[in-house]
Protein backbone atom coordinates (compact mmCIF):
# COMPACT_ATOMS: atom_id res chain seq x y z
CA UNK A 1 0.00 0.00 0.00
CA UNK A 2 1.03 3.09 -1.27
CA UNK A 3 0.00 6.83 0.12
CA UNK A 4 0.34 10.50 -0.57
CA UNK A 5 -1.17 11.59 2.96
CA UNK A 6 2.28 13.73 3.15
CA UNK A 7 1.55 15.55 -0.09
CA UNK A 8 -1.94 15.74 1.14
CA UNK A 9 -0.94 17.09 4.94
CA UNK A 10 1.56 19.89 2.76
CA UNK A 11 -1.79 21.29 1.26
CA UNK A 12 -3.12 21.50 4.07
CA UNK A 13 -0.23 23.22 5.50
CA UNK A 14 -0.10 20.39 8.77
CA UNK A 15 2.64 19.09 10.88
CA UNK A 16 2.43 15.66 11.81
CA UNK A 17 1.67 16.47 15.16
CA UNK A 18 -1.00 18.90 13.79
CA UNK A 19 -2.98 16.25 11.63
CA UNK A 20 -2.24 13.63 14.57
CA UNK A 21 -4.03 16.09 16.47
CA UNK A 22 -7.01 16.50 14.11
CA UNK A 23 -7.62 12.84 13.93
CA UNK A 24 -7.15 11.61 17.66
CA UNK A 25 -3.79 9.21 17.31
CA UNK A 26 0.09 10.06 17.99
CA UNK A 27 2.63 12.01 15.65
CA UNK A 28 4.19 8.81 15.67
CA UNK A 29 1.19 6.84 13.82
CA UNK A 30 1.19 9.24 11.49
CA UNK A 31 4.83 9.25 10.73
CA UNK A 32 4.17 5.45 10.35
CA UNK A 33 1.81 5.59 7.69
CA UNK A 34 3.82 8.22 5.68
CA UNK A 35 6.47 6.01 5.53
CA UNK A 36 4.50 2.87 5.16
CA UNK A 37 5.27 1.18 7.77
CA UNK A 38 1.60 0.93 8.62
CA UNK A 39 -1.83 0.80 6.79
CA UNK A 40 -4.59 2.26 8.75
CA UNK A 41 -7.59 1.08 9.62
CA UNK A 42 -11.13 2.05 7.64
CA UNK A 43 -11.74 4.03 10.56
CA UNK A 44 -8.38 6.12 10.69
CA UNK A 45 -8.20 6.35 6.69
CA UNK A 46 -11.99 7.59 6.36
CA UNK A 47 -10.93 10.33 9.62
CA UNK A 48 -8.29 11.32 7.17
CA UNK A 49 -10.67 11.74 3.92
CA UNK A 50 -13.00 13.32 5.70
CA UNK A 51 -10.13 15.59 6.89
CA UNK A 52 -8.51 16.14 3.37
CA UNK A 53 -11.80 16.16 1.63
CA UNK A 54 -10.77 13.71 -0.66
CA UNK A 55 -11.90 9.74 -1.40
CA UNK A 56 -10.02 7.36 0.30
CA UNK A 57 -8.91 5.98 -3.17
CA UNK A 58 -7.55 9.19 -4.02
CA UNK A 59 -4.35 9.31 -1.29
CA UNK A 60 -4.38 5.39 -0.68
CA UNK A 61 -3.02 3.11 -4.16
CA UNK A 62 -2.02 -0.45 -3.82
CA UNK A 63 1.46 -1.32 -4.57
CA UNK A 64 2.88 -4.03 -6.97
CA UNK A 65 2.96 -6.09 -3.79
CA UNK A 66 -0.42 -6.18 -2.52
CA UNK B 1 -22.82 3.97 6.72
CA UNK B 2 -21.22 6.49 9.41
CA UNK B 3 -18.07 6.58 10.44
CA UNK B 4 -19.37 5.77 13.92
CA UNK B 5 -21.05 2.89 12.71
CA UNK B 6 -17.41 1.91 10.60
CA UNK B 7 -15.89 1.89 13.96
CA UNK B 8 -18.25 -0.40 15.84
CA UNK B 9 -18.13 -2.97 12.86
CA UNK B 10 -14.04 -3.03 13.50
CA UNK B 11 -13.95 -2.72 17.30
CA UNK B 12 -15.07 -6.40 17.97
CA UNK B 13 -16.41 -6.86 21.42
CA UNK B 14 -13.64 -8.64 22.64
CA UNK B 15 -11.47 -5.43 21.85
CA UNK B 16 -13.84 -3.55 23.95
CA UNK B 17 -13.65 -5.50 26.74
CA UNK B 18 -9.74 -5.54 26.45
CA UNK B 19 -9.83 -1.99 26.15
CA UNK B 20 -12.42 -1.96 29.55
CA UNK B 21 -9.29 -4.33 31.26
CA UNK B 22 -6.87 -1.85 30.80
CA UNK B 23 -5.08 0.33 33.74
CA UNK B 24 -4.64 4.10 33.13
CA UNK B 25 -1.14 5.17 32.33
CA UNK B 26 -0.02 6.32 35.44
CA UNK B 27 0.05 2.53 36.72
CA UNK B 28 2.88 1.91 34.63
CA UNK B 29 5.51 3.72 37.20
CA UNK B 30 4.02 2.17 39.82
CA UNK B 31 4.03 -1.25 37.93
CA UNK B 32 7.61 -0.38 37.23
CA UNK B 33 8.47 0.81 41.06
CA UNK B 34 7.16 -2.91 41.98
CA UNK B 35 9.02 -4.60 39.80
CA UNK B 36 12.54 -3.36 40.35
CA UNK B 37 11.68 -3.25 44.29
CA UNK B 38 10.60 -7.36 44.38
CA UNK B 39 14.05 -7.66 42.18
CA UNK B 40 16.04 -5.81 44.76
CA UNK B 41 14.86 -8.01 47.09
CA UNK B 42 15.05 -11.46 45.42
CA UNK B 43 18.47 -10.43 44.38
CA UNK B 44 19.25 -9.21 48.08
CA UNK B 45 17.74 -12.29 49.70
CA UNK B 46 20.44 -14.75 47.31
CA UNK B 47 23.46 -12.62 49.47
CA UNK B 48 21.60 -12.26 53.02
CA UNK B 49 19.57 -15.54 53.34
CA UNK B 50 17.58 -14.92 56.35
CA UNK B 51 14.37 -14.12 54.45
CA UNK B 52 12.23 -17.48 55.11
CA UNK B 53 11.11 -18.64 51.81
CA UNK B 54 7.08 -17.81 51.90
CA UNK B 55 8.30 -14.00 51.71
CA UNK B 56 10.93 -14.95 48.64
CA UNK B 57 7.50 -16.83 46.64
CA UNK B 58 5.67 -13.51 47.99
CA UNK B 59 8.44 -11.30 46.21
CA UNK B 60 8.10 -13.45 42.97
CA UNK B 61 4.41 -12.91 43.49
CA UNK B 62 4.28 -9.03 43.56
CA UNK B 63 6.81 -9.42 40.70
CA UNK B 64 4.76 -10.81 38.68
CA UNK B 65 1.54 -7.98 39.84
CA UNK B 66 4.39 -5.40 38.85
CA UNK B 67 5.08 -6.96 35.22
CA UNK B 68 0.98 -7.14 34.95
CA UNK B 69 0.07 -3.90 35.86
CA UNK B 70 3.21 -2.11 33.37
CA UNK B 71 1.71 -5.20 30.71
CA UNK B 72 -1.64 -3.83 31.10
CA UNK B 73 -1.12 -0.22 31.70
CA UNK B 74 -2.17 2.72 28.62
CA UNK B 75 0.02 4.38 27.04
CA UNK B 76 0.35 8.25 26.75
CA UNK B 77 -1.73 8.44 23.66
CA UNK B 78 -3.51 5.43 22.71
CA UNK B 79 -4.03 4.64 19.75
CA UNK B 80 -4.43 1.72 16.74
CA UNK B 81 -0.94 1.47 15.84
CA UNK B 82 -0.14 0.89 19.45
CA UNK B 83 -2.98 -1.40 20.35
CA UNK B 84 -1.73 -3.76 17.01
CA UNK B 85 1.94 -3.30 18.33
CA UNK B 86 0.53 -4.49 21.56
CA UNK B 87 -1.16 -7.92 20.13
CA UNK B 88 1.84 -8.63 18.72
CA UNK B 89 3.87 -8.19 21.53
CA UNK B 90 1.73 -10.60 23.40
CA UNK B 91 1.88 -13.17 20.51
CA UNK B 92 5.73 -13.14 20.43
CA UNK B 93 5.65 -13.46 24.04
CA UNK B 94 3.34 -15.89 24.04
CA UNK B 95 5.38 -18.32 20.85
CA UNK B 96 8.34 -17.61 22.66
CA UNK B 97 7.10 -18.52 26.50
CA UNK B 98 5.79 -22.21 24.77
CA UNK B 99 9.30 -22.49 23.38
CA UNK B 100 10.94 -21.58 26.65
CA UNK B 101 8.82 -24.26 28.25
CA UNK B 102 9.33 -26.91 26.04
CA UNK B 103 13.81 -26.45 25.82
CA UNK B 104 14.51 -24.97 29.39
CA UNK B 105 13.87 -28.55 31.14
CA UNK B 106 15.95 -29.74 28.15
CA UNK B 107 18.67 -27.41 28.64
CA UNK B 108 18.38 -28.17 32.43
CA UNK B 109 19.23 -32.07 31.64
CA UNK B 110 21.62 -31.10 29.40
CA UNK B 111 23.60 -29.03 32.19
CA UNK B 112 22.58 -31.55 34.76
CA UNK B 113 24.52 -34.30 31.92
CA UNK B 114 27.54 -32.11 31.44
CA UNK B 115 27.90 -31.30 35.23
CA UNK B 116 27.51 -35.25 36.48
CA UNK B 117 24.24 -33.88 38.55
CA UNK B 118 21.78 -36.45 39.20
CA UNK B 119 18.20 -36.63 40.33
CA UNK B 120 18.07 -33.00 38.98
CA UNK B 121 14.56 -31.36 38.48
CA UNK B 122 13.05 -31.32 34.88
CA UNK B 123 9.78 -28.75 36.05
CA UNK B 124 10.02 -25.61 35.74
CA UNK B 125 7.54 -23.42 37.98
CA UNK B 126 4.55 -21.16 36.57
CA UNK B 127 5.85 -18.30 38.54
CA UNK B 128 8.94 -18.72 36.20
CA UNK B 129 7.31 -18.98 32.82
CA UNK B 130 5.03 -16.12 33.59
CA UNK B 131 7.53 -13.72 34.46
CA UNK B 132 9.54 -14.76 31.10
CA UNK B 133 6.29 -14.17 29.15
CA UNK B 134 5.52 -11.15 30.53
CA UNK B 135 9.36 -9.66 30.79
CA UNK B 136 9.35 -10.48 26.27
CA UNK B 137 5.69 -9.27 26.37
CA UNK B 138 6.71 -5.72 28.12
CA UNK B 139 10.32 -5.60 26.00
CA UNK B 140 9.02 -6.60 22.97
CA UNK B 141 6.25 -3.55 23.35
CA UNK B 142 8.93 -1.42 24.09
CA UNK B 143 11.17 -2.46 21.32
CA UNK B 144 8.41 -2.20 18.52
CA UNK B 145 7.07 1.15 19.83
CA UNK B 146 10.59 2.41 19.19
CA UNK B 147 10.99 1.33 15.69
CA UNK B 148 7.05 1.89 14.72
Amino acid sequence: MENTIKVERAILNLTQDELAQKIGVSRQTINSIEANRYVPSTVLALKLSALFEKSVNDFFKLSVND
Amino acid sequence: MSLKNVEKCEHTKLELFLSKVQLPYSYKKVGFIIVVLSFIAIIGNKFIDIVPPWLVSGFKHAMLIGLLIVSLSKEKIEDELIESLRSKSYALAFIIGVGYSLLQPLANFGVDLILGKQNGSDQIGYIQVLLFMLLIQVGFFEVLKRNR
